[in-house]
């Protein structure tokens, strides 16, 4: 076996190991449920500890787990950013979440992250959940995944964007722009979970 | 010390066999086949899936850059050359969307050795993945084992050993569990 082929068979090997270890990945947050933990502090691309906590807006808080590398996640990107950032202003703490572990995608790396946060213009924390516990505790499975909680707190969206990643001028349901606006306006949000194909979080070994 | 880059860089088996066919081209050996590829919706797919004919049917959606797919896809492969004559039929279902998919998951499938047609994922995501299995979250990849009858009996997200893959169809070969679908 080559030494790559060993690396494969080792990755596949920590993988599952994760899997049957104590590091069990929660079922998905269910709606109404409070964000998990909200105060563990997280590397920021500015070099500085966030967490969920200290993002939470008087409206309501975004929490998105992200990566680099997901080709779904590049799709999106400038969505994402322009709902997060457009949504600051009015009362919606923001901060998007990479729990996948670069030594699986190098791309996933953190000085990747600070290049891909500033050319996209983030004006949101991106963090990283070194030990994929964050990602773990919510049950998110996915990149892109959002988690959208309301002024006191609780889980009232859970999903994706919208209903087209690849063209942006062809989508006809903006789920989470929609769901944004109804937390700003304290009403109940239209649809509250949906789903869409995303690239498996790549988790972190125990 | 990590993967290098992108996550669509192949693992060595790809890599591996890539250049046993380009070695074969070069020797003057026939081209292998080329895989037909078919346009899926949700609809088209549960066709497929309850098409007679199978004993077992196994759903695997994946993509060419996905790392974990690319990863489990010879076993799926292996595992259908190790069943096909016991009635398994193996669906493959691509999630690619670049343009130019086709070229890619056709290039993708001839060095695999995938020889019989295969599927392009169509259509709005979430009703695809409500239809399959409302189980299963959207993450890639993706594998559902169906029976005869078209009846979800395992379902699993991320890649699996063959070993897992093979336990499960052969659970539904010799129909050793209840027709309640169950998880692996």
């Amino acid at each position: 076996m080559t030494a790559r082929g060993l690396m494969v068979s080792l990755a596949m090997v920590l993988a599952l190991a994760v899997a049957g270890s104590g590091m069990v990945r929660a079922d998905a947050l269910a709606l109404g449920g409070s964000a998990p933990k909200a105060t563990t502090k997280m590397k920021n691309v500015d070099g500085k500890k966030v967490s969920i906590a200290d993002v939470a807006g008087q409206k309501g808080t975004l929490v998105i787990f992200t990566c680099n590398a997901c080709p779904y996640v590049k799709a999106w990107q400038d969505r994402i950013v322009d709902l997060g950032n457009s949504y600051l202003s009015q009362g919606v703490g923001a901060i998007a979440i990479n729990s996948n572990d670069p030594s699986i995608v190098e791309e996933d790396a953190y000085d990747v992250m600070k290049d891909r946060a500033a050319k996209a213009k983030m004006g949101f924390p991106y963090v990283v959940d070194s030990g994929s516990e964050v990602a773990m505790a919510f049950g998110a499975t996915r990149t892109p995944e959002v988690f959208l909680f309301d002024a006191k707190g609780q889980l009232v969206y859970h999903g994706t964007i919208d209903d087209n990643h690849k063209e942006a001028e062809k989508v006809t349901k903006t789920y989470l722009k929609d769901a944004l606006a109804a937390v700003v306006e304290g009403k109940a949000v239209p649809l509250a979970e949906t789903k869409a194909m995303g690239c498996s979080i790549k988790f972190k070994k125990a | 010390m990590g993967r290098s880059g992108r996550e669509n860089r192949g693992p060595r088996r790809w890599s591996g066999a890539a250049t046993l066919a380009v070695a074969l081209v070069a020797a003057g050996a026939s081209s292998p086949p080329r895989p037909e590829l078919r346009i899926a919706t949700a609809g088209k797919l549960l066709e497929e899936i309850r098409r007679p004919g199978a004993q077992v049917v196994v759903v695997n959606v994946w993509a060419t850059w996905c790392l974990p797919c690319r990863e489990e896809f010879p076993d799926l492969v292996r595992l259908h050359r190790a069943y096909v004559s016991r009635g398994l039929r193996l669906v493959l279902v691509s999630a690619d969307f670049d343009d130019g998919r086709e070229e890619q998951v056709r290039r993708f499938l001839t060095v695999q050795g995938v020889d019989f047609p295969s599927f392009l994922k169509e259509g709005d995501d979430m009703e695809f993945i409500e239809a399959l299995s409302p189980r299963w979250t959207g993450a890639l990849p993706a594998t559902l084992v169906y029976d005869s009858q078209g009846a979800l009996r395992h379902f699993w997200e991320g890649a699996a050993s063959y070993s897992n893959m093979e336990k499960n169809v052969l659970d539904v070969l010799e129909r050793k569990s209840s027709p309640k679908e169950e998880g692996s």
